[in-house]
């Protein structure tokens, strides 16, 4: 038995809890010892992961990754441009009991699962083309009649670009277009709203409240769209981008492959401009970036039909980050900090409803629709990593939002709340969309290729309230979510 | 009608660049590639665009000695040198680079003009320089001045050390002392064998701060 198998079984984890260091023993046995050349990119430059990722915490870009980015990808030699990416994930939520049905509001709670699986072609092209393209397998996307679960396979970030840099004694301009499917995706900073997500998470209702789904500063549009952005990096100091978004339909629907129809979300044209503007500093081991962005999107309501126009509402963005770095061997240290304010004014049709809640009293019905709302999501992430090996990181979020009659899915019909008119566990009563909390991360990286994680968010708010948020008794610290993680690439 | 002009831009890029541009390319599989071209596209992005590298974790390379930098660039790229500073970088970098292309990389950055780094404590700096330039003869440990040249310029295969980031002047001395990392630096782990930390700390910082001295 190697070292490091003896370490792991040195962790006498007992029951369900041992199949994670098991998986990543075996994960350890089957790759080759030599810590150099993996995945796609690192054979394309022959480097290490913890040159591009800060720490080796990928997805975290550091200065040169940073570099390696904005110039298309095309740094090295071309290599087999293809990776894959496996997620090991067990949640446990703290209470489980106040639902109307456990095994569906929590399902594969308390169990080990295979959770999800990417390929990427990514790599270099042409010496001015390069490419980085996520297709991703959810083991557990749907659920056949009988409960079970089936798997699915659908695009995920694309990002297809051209760049060129121009350096002429002093002066250093990169200059890039990126074809992709999600705003920001093409930003090299990680406090960007595509890259600042901790791990990613799998689909049963055991991982809902697991720090992935909870609140982070995004953009209203969603993903899996059709954009083309043009971009800058000057002198390394000053990085602009401007883009403009439309549905991955026809020649883009390779973009959005494998989402249906009803799920693809649908913009309004082409004039759905998103922008950037950072401004990064170098000094010794340390760096930083002071940023805005936003996005102005003309969104279809899900599903709805698009030749109406009394179906589309708007989004409106507005972003500050920051993110600052302290690189140097063995220390890796980085806060980020992000915040995102989001106007959505609701289309024609979502107002011409009504709501069937009345108040507590049983007759009075609840105030109607607002035309429009507003949140306001924070996030703040500190994080250590030792030797590229060793890490830990805490994070806080907070997002407060307008109170709106549409935001509630639970309420009074009648004198009452049930079941048949209002949603358990993750229903919302108040109409206040407010969630706070915090999460705490360790994780060991026995290899730059594998890190193996321990993750616990903590609720105080949720759904508007820290107390009966659902109507039905469920307060926000029932939603605490445990989580053990094996993430791998090769 | 705006999907077809999504297509026709996204063609146009890329018939446009079909071939190969080595006048600023970052490809480093190739040998036409100029060497001025490699330094600015790829090296810079850790060492400097003049080889003044704004990290401690990258040596500063502006005014390096020539025979020095080749030999250390040989040895990544025959896996000799395999500290991991610089095996997780330079092994890949350097791995298609020719001979050629090597020794013009070495006279681009020892044409460049090195610039002092901020000075340290008065005490550490008078300390660091006794050993400099003494060495310590209660442990027979030679002066660094009597290879290194007596303003630390350097001398063929002995690098150049002044103006170098005290941190990397700091962990290469570790690694000379502890590893078997840089087996062709034989001489410097004799030399750094019975170095206290202290002593490694101070030269370390004098070296960064030394007047320039090409």
């Amino acid at each position: 038995m190697t070292l490091t198998a003896r370490k792991t079984y040195a962790l006498k984890l007992s029951g369900t809890f041992a199949i994670i260091p098991i998986i990543a023993t075996t994960v350890l046995a089957l790759l080759p010892g030599q810590a150099q050349a993996l995945p796609a990119f690192a054979r394309q430059t022959g480097q290490n992961c913890a040159s591009c990722h800060a720490g080796g915490q990928f997805p975290e870009l550091t200065s040169y990754g940073r570099l390696f980015k904005l110039t298309g990808y095309t740094m090295g030699e071309r290599a087999v441009p293809i990776s894959v990416m496996g997620v090991v994930s067990y949640a446990k939520v703290r209470d489980t009991s106040k639902s109307d049905d456990p095994p569906a509001d929590f399902q594969k709670n308390g169990a080990p699962l295979l959770a999800s699986g990417s390929i990427f072609i990514a790599g270099k092209v042409t010496d001015n083309i390069g490419v980085f393209s996520q297709t991703t397998y959810d083991n557990y996307a749907g659920q056949h009649a009988d409960g079970s679960f089936h798997g699915h396979t659908q695009a995920d970030n694309m990002d297809f670009r051209y760049a060129d840099r121009f350096i002429n004694g002093s002066r250093d301009l990169i200059v890039g277009v990126s074809l992709n499917n999600n705003p920001s995706i093409v930003d090299p900073w990680n406090t960007a709203a595509a890259w600042m997500q901790y791990v990613p998470v799998a689909s049963p209702t055991s991982h809902q409240f697991v720090d992935g789904n909870a609140p982070y500063p995004g953009f209203g549009s969603g993903g899996n769209l059709a954009g083309v952005n043009l971009y800058m990096f000057w002198n390394r100091m000053v990085y602009a981008e401007l883009g403009t978004y439309q549905t991955a339909n026809k020649g883009f629907s390779f973009m959005s492959a494998g989402v249906n129809d009803a799920s693809t979300t649908k913009l309004q044209g082409a004039n759905n401009p998103y922008w950037r503007l950072g401004f990064s500093h170098e000094w010794g081991p340390h760096n930083i970036m002071v940023g805005t962005s936003g996005m102005v999107a003309h969104v279809y309501d899900s599903g709805s039909d698009v030749s109406d126009p009394n179906n589309i509402g708007r989004f409106k963005n507005t972003g500050v980050d920051a993110q600052y770095q302290y690189i140097l061997d063995p220390h890796t240290i980085t806060v980020q900090l992000a915040y995102m304010r989001q106007k959505q004014d609701h289309s024609v049709n979502t107002l011409a409803g009504t709501s069937s809640y009345n108040l507590a009293d049983g007759s009075t019905p609840v105030n109607p629709y607002s035309a429009s709302d507003t949140t306001n999501t924070f996030r703040a992430k500190l994080s250590y990593v030792y030797q590229a090996k060793y890490g830990g990181s805490l994070s806080f979020f907070n997002l407060t939002g307008t109170t709106n009659t549409l935001n509630q899915t639970s309420g009074y019909v009648g004198t009452t709340i049930t079941s048949a008119d209002s949603t358990r566990v993750t229903g919302n009563l108040s109409g206040n969309p407010a969630s706070r909390g915090w999460t705490y991360e360790a994780f060991w990286m026995p290899v730059q290729y594998v890190r193996v994680g321990a993750q616990y968010t903590a609720y105080s708010k949720y759904n508007g309230a820290s107390d009966n948020y659902d109507g039905f008794g469920r307060n926000a610290k029932d939603n605490n979510t445990f989580m053990l993680y094996v993430w791998g690439a090769y | 009608m705006k999907a077809i002009a999504f297509v026709g831009m996204g063609l146009t890029v890329l018939g446009i660049t079909a071939c190969a541009n080595t006048e600023r390319s970052r490809n480093l599989n190739d040998p036409n590639v100029p060497v001025k071209v490699t330094a600015q596209q790829v090296c810079s992005n850790c060492h400097g665009l003049d080889g003044n590298s704004t990290s401690p974790n990258f040596p500063a390379l502006a005014g390096q000695r020539e025979a020095y930098f080749v030999a250390q660039m040989n040895g990544f790229k025959s896996h000799n040198r395999h500290d991991p500073a610089g095996f997780e970088y330079m092994w890949g970098l350097s791995r298609h680079l020719t001979d050629d292309q090597i020794k013009g990389l070495a006279a681009y950055f020892s044409q460049q003009t090195p610039v002092p780094k901020p000075t340290s404590d008065a005490q550490l700096m008078s300390r660091g320089q006794a050993v400099f330039e003494k060495g310590v003869p209660e442990k027979n440990i030679p002066a660094c001045a009597v290879c290194h040249g007596p303003r630390a310029e350097g001398k063929d295969s002995f690098p150049r050390l002044a103006d170098q980031h005290a941190d990397y002047i700091l962990k290469q001395l570790q690694v000379f002392q502890r590893t078997d990392d840089r087996p062709g630096a034989a001489v410097m782990m004799t030399v750094a064998h019975d170095l206290t930390q202290d002593n490694m700390l101070a030269v370390a910082a004098y070296l960064q701060s030394m007047p320039v001295s090409k």
